[in-house]
């Protein structure tokens, strides 16, 4: 069914050229940059969209992984393609937000992307090992500050959400200086650092719910607390708001489609509708549901707006607690 | 549900033609997409997996799992055929299966390396099936520092792989940990050797290194010396093996199967150092030992028999624990969510038919394979009769195609073309690869793995012998460094007593 659709789209691209009248946007193909490897969350959170994207959009949708260095070879791609709508990436949490940040040394800006989209919110949620004598969020920071520097969290790396997120959590429970009285342990992947949570080689983490959600199903790990303004299904923890600590509902993951700044007008408003269509569709829904995060499709201003909020508010935290790397 | 209807109910899931006819598809398709290089077993499951969306749980499942170890064997065919590994798992194979190739005895070396995978496979699932939750509670006691003891011990695998001269092996090995610092580091986020490029700042693309230093320098040394094999022209030769030939190998089929599943229950490890280290065991066992990466049959077995023994084993953390052991479980996990299911220990309360199916399902992929696998050596093995004026231009291109599809970046194309200059310059200087490319795997882990043992420890080096695991891997690490050294000083012996006899040099052409 695929290879029809492609050999019709390039069949249209090829008489639109021939033709040489300039026609409705989009005439060819779309490529649709993901930043992370295949079969991550990223990835397929951007798979589940394509499929009822790719019957709304008349042309056909090209998915390419380009993963490495935390996203930034994808970014960088998108940037430097051409502003005509027809390269576009999956901009995430890390790659926009997190990253921008906490390093000065990025070989990007925000300001370089003109965001379409945000469709995916994922809330963060700590979790603990279930043999772990800590129960509440109180339990952890009378922990911490009983212990200083005895207590590890672990995290996919700096300038990742987790390892901001330890620390934010930290910091608005009112440990002074988290970094030095905490051990932060990065490791390769989401996976990875909830496997030492289990190993008991770290304490705790702080990461999307969506990572967490199979571990705290299966009853090998309680969650202390989520980030949304509700609870989340699955996870029987009070959120942050009942905690009082409603500032770090800032933490919270989310996935967007953006483009080069140059982007027309013309562009993004043809995306924003196709969007309002795509997130309607019930399989996707499904999918969503299933893995733990919440559709939430923003319009354009929205999305830039709740960018902005957030890097402004990670950029706070990394400034105060000296993260810049 | 007793263990008895659940296991009647997962007999019934999986005797139904889908599930069968998806497994044997996803076998196909996996040994297809494994034996293009290029295109590894990895990339061929993230590609299938948006199939199995609107699939029942079972057969997308299923699906996914054929192509995993279709993959994994697949991988072998290019390797042995043409030197170029279709996986990274598959370049132990090409250490002896390649010479086998070149001697005209590709049939025999395809057939060995699929029994052996077979073998494995099923040893594999078997102790998937048996003793999972054993291995599970064992892979849990594996933090850092156990790991990075296992690492340490691997390393001892160099020996076995640097061919005539132990110290020519430690310069590769050296140059090869060298270069897989490039990139960003990501405990402490700096770059590394990236000089500003954000490409760099990746690091070298693992499948782009291994195609450049194995496949091009062959394709280089046959273009400046295309007469060199004109008059040897290469033969398929019968892919029948003797009844002797098995039996010699059986023994490092299933020490290969053992290290494969001990390997693969521990999350983080991958296929591609099981295969070495089978190997290296085997070649330290064997009688033959002179003959190791001449093209001894046996070299052939115990590479694959560790790759695919992992095939099962990684399956062990992701059923039973939630844990994905490698990128490849990574995205089964995925297709176990779509459809609502948790991979994990309430996997076994809640849906027991389908664990059990699973099961069964596993032990059928091993037949399956073997048959899959008769046909594909069948097929593939007249790739030996093409004239190599045509074969290596084909193969140069695959090669270049295979490598930009890893990540549609024109830049891992040249990082295979330089690979493959330093690949043909160790090659004219008799540099062997296989150290080389051991520790550009393992540089990484050991350093990442000693890091996050430090922060654990706040720097204290005890952390280094907190268990009975880590000292029983220094222990191991230390009786291979003494057995290198004697063996070392051994050869070193008879080369002195060879040239005060002057007799000629031995060439090590066994049989």
């Amino acid at each position: 069914m695929k290879t029809p659709m492609m050999i019709m789209g390039l069949a249209t691209a090829t008489i639109a050229l021939a033709g040489a009248v300039a026609a409705e946007y989009p005439e060819r193909p779309i490529q649709m940059v993901i930043p992370y490897g295949p079969g991550g969350v990223s990835d397929l959170s951007a798979r589940a969209l394509a499929g009822p994207l790719g019957q709304i959009v008349p042309q056909p949708l090209v998915l390419t992984n380009r993963a490495g260095a935390g996203g930034a070879i994808g970014s960088v791609s998108v940037r430097d393609a051409d502003a005509d709508g027809y390269t576009l990436l999956f901009a995430r949490v890390g790659t926009h937000t997190v990253n921008p940040a906490m390093n000065p040394n990025l070989p990007y800006t925000v300001d370089e992307f003109r965001f379409i989209a945000i469709y995916e919110l994922n809330p963060v949620a700590c979790v603990v090992d279930a043999g772990s004598d800590i129960h509440t969020i109180d339990d952890l920071i009378e922990r911490v500050k009983g212990n200083p520097g005895e207590v590890a969290f672990s995290h996919p790396g700096a300038g990742t959400l987790p390892y901001l997120g330890g620390l934010m959590v930290l910091d608005a429970f009112g440990v002074a200086d988290p970094l030095d009285n905490v051990i932060d342990i990065p490791t390769e992947s989401d996976a990875a650092s909830l496997t030492a949570v289990l190993q008991q080689t770290t304490e705790f983490f702080c990461g999307s719910t969506s990572s967490a959600a199979g571990f705290v199903a299966n009853g090998q790990m309680r969650p202390l607390l989520v980030t949304s303004p509700e609870p989340v299904v699955g996870f029987d923890a009070p959120t942050v708001a009942d905690l009082g600590k409603p500032e770090l509902q800032a933490l919270v993951g989310w996935t967007g489609i953006a483009g080069p700044a140059g982007l027309s007008d013309e562009v993004v408003e043809k995306w924003a509708g196709w969007l309002v269509e795509a997130v309607k569709d019930a399989e996707f829904r499904g999918f969503m549901d299933a893995g733990g995060s919440v559709v939430n499709l923003m319009s354009p201003d929205e999305s830039v707006a709740f960018i902005e909020s957030a890097y402004q508010n990670f950029r706070r935290l990394v400034l105060e607690l000296d993260l810049e790397l | 549900m007793s263990f008895f209807d659940a296991f009647v109910q997962g007999f019934a899931l999986v005797a139904q033609w889908e599930s069968l006819a998806f497994l044997a598809l996803g076998i196909a398709i996996g040994v297809v997409a494994g034996a293009i290089p290029g295109m590894s077993a990895t990339m061929a499951v993230a590609l299938t997996l948006p199939f199995t969306f609107a699939m029942q749980p079972i057969t997308g499942i299923l699906l996914l799992l054929g192509v995993y170890k279709g993959g994994i064997f697949g991988g072998s065919i290019p390797a042995i055929l043409i030197k170029t590994p279709g996986t990274p798992a598959s370049s132990a194979t090409a250490l002896d299966g390649y010479p086998m190739a070149e001697q005209g005895k590709a049939g025999k070396a395809l057939s060995m390396a699929l029994y052996a995978s077979c073998i494995a496979d099923f040893v594999s699932n078997l102790a998937l099936i048996l003793v999972a939750g054993w291995l599970a509670a064992f892979a849990l006691n594996f933090g850092p520092p156990e790991f990075f003891t296992l690492i340490v011990f691997s390393l001892t695998i160099i020996a076995g792989v640097s061919g005539d001269s132990l110290l020519k092996g430690a310069v590769a090995a050296l140059f090869g940990l060298l270069l897989a610092t490039v990139g960003m580091d990501f405990i402490g986020g700096t770059n590394r050797f990236t000089f500003g490029s954000p490409d760099m700042m990746a690091g070298l693309n693992f499948i782009a290194v291994l195609i450049g230093l194995f496949a091009l320098p062959e394709i280089f040394s046959h273009i400046r010396n295309p007469k060199e094999r004109e008059g040897n022209v290469r033969k398929l030769g019968d892919s029948h093996l003797t009844r002797e030939e098995f039996r010699g190998s059986l023994k490092s089929i299933l020490r290969g199967s053992a290290i494969g599943v001990f390997m693969g229950s521990i999350p983080g490890i991958g296929a591609a150092p099981s295969a070495f280290l089978s190997y290296s065991e085997a070649r330290r066992a064997s009688p033959n030992r002179e003959n190791f990466g001449k093209g001894e049959i046996e070299g052939v077995a115990a590479a694959e028999a560790g790759n695919n023994g992992v095939a099962g084993a990684t399956l062990i953390p992701l059923l039973s624990l939630g844990i994905p052991g490698d990128v490849i479980t990574a995205i089964i996990i995925g297709a176990f969510m779509i459809h609502g299911l948790t991979p994990g220990p309430l996997l076994f309360t809640n849906h027991a038919d389908l664990v059990y199916a699973l099961f069964i399902g596993l032990i059928a992929s091993s037949v399956l394979l073997l048959f899959i696998g008769w046909f594909a050596v069948r097929g593939f093995r007249y790739v030996a009769d093409i004239p190599s004026n045509l074969l290596f231009p084909s193969v140069l291109v695959l090669c270049i195609f295979g490598v930009f599809a890893i990540n549609n970046s024109i830049f891992d194309v040249g990082v295979m073309l330089v690979m493959g200059l330093l690949g043909y310059a160790m090659l004219l200087l008799k540099f062997p690869a296989a150290p080389f490319l051991i520790a550009f795997i393992l540089g990484p882990l050991l350093e990442d793995k000693f890091r996050q043992s430090m922060l654990m420890s706040r720097g204290e080096l005890d952390i280094f012998v907190r268990g009975p695991i880590t000292i029983i891997f220094w222990c191991l690490t230390v009786i291979s460094v003494v057995l290198i050294v004697r063996s070392t000083m051994a050869a070193a012996r008879i080369r002195r007593q060879q040239r005060r006899t002057s007799m000629p040099p031995r060439t090590g052409t066994n049989g």
